[in-house]
């Protein structure tokens, strides 16, 4: 058990519960914002496991879910627009705190690594996961108003 | 690792049969899609967990959703071509 | 009319800079068969962001 190791297991089980909790009771505008953040956690979780069993393929996966996590955000944010509109979801502070997370992470993943095509590869997933999570959660609180049709 | 990944998968597979709204239960199952992929993953099966990604997290709430959509219209617009 | 044919070739080699470069990042080792591939496959991309971006920004 490594360091590496233990730190995906609190991030993953920390983020897992909170998630869980908040996708399974209270009005729906705090379902859709935990469904959105459960992606922010596991994405800088399964980073930390890559380092972790020492694999630098397993990266691939977090690279796949900071590209799709996202889109499956977008997909509740286009349909239950009707029903967000009402009732849009403010989630500033936990969006940017994930963010941070997920930032904090991906530096300290590359000071482990060192400077090598891995380490673009870490700062590519890392931007796309923030980037995308950013704009999700911008069009989860109504955002792009024009969009909804 | 991997006692912590089961729980949080059999936590959510058990919230997901909880919950009774539909909407409610295609955000549930995104949710689970993201825990299976975390499991997968420490099962050391990446492979597996890619497209439990792609399948889980955003074409299954899709599918929910666009159904409960389809099912819903009728109701509010009776007549109407769709 | 020619100012159009530069801008337009510019924004393609542009695209395909980036997905080329966006390809020998994520590939696992980087060899000459890996480098043609790529350099096909960030052909074909960048020909299709440069259709889509037509498409959005339509005058």
């Amino acid at each position: 058990m490594n360091g590496w190791l233990l730190t995906a297991g609190v991030v993953l089980a920390a983020g897992g519960a909170a998630a869980l909790l908040g996708v399974a009771t209270g009005p729906l505008r705090r379902r859709v914002v935990a469904q959105n953040l459960l992606t922010a956690l596991a994405c800088p979780g399964l980073l930390l496991l890559a380092q972790a069993y020492d694999r630098p393929s397993y990266v691939d996966v977090a690279l796949v879910l900071a590209l799709l996590g996202p889109v499956g955000t977008l997909v509740f944010a286009r349909l239950l627009a009707d029903e967000l509109a009402a009732d849009p979801p403010r989630a500033r502070t936990l969006t940017w705190a994930a963010a941070g997370l997920g930032a904090a992470v991906v530096v300290v993943l590359c000071a482990a690594v060192g400077p090598s095509r891995a380490m673009v590869k870490l700062l590519v997933t890392g931007a796309l996961l923030i980037v995308g999570n950013v704009i999700a959660s911008h069009a989860l609180s109504g955002g792009f108003p024009g969009e909804s049709r | 690792m991997i006692v912590v990944a089961l729980l949080l998968v059999a936590a959510c597979a058990t919230t997901a049969v909880l919950v009774r709204d539909p909407v409610h239960q295609a955000l549930v199952l995104a949710v689970l899609g993201t825990v299976l992929a975390v499991l997968f993953t420490v099962l050391q099966a990446p492979d597996v967990a890619l497209s439990q990604l792609a399948v889980g997290s955003a074409l299954t709430p899709l599918l929910m959703l666009l159904a409960v959509r389809k099912v819903k219209r009728p109701r509010r617009h009776k007549g109407d071509e769709r | 009319m020619r100012r159009r044919t530069v801008l337009a070739l510019a924004e393609f080699l542009i695209w395909w800079a980036a997905l080329l470069a966006l390809w020998l990042v994520l590939v696992s080792a980087v060899d000459t068969l890996e480098l043609a591939v790529g350099a096909g496959a960030a052909g074909l991309g960048a020909l299709a962001a440069t259709a889509a971006r037509r498409a959005v920004t339509a005058p």
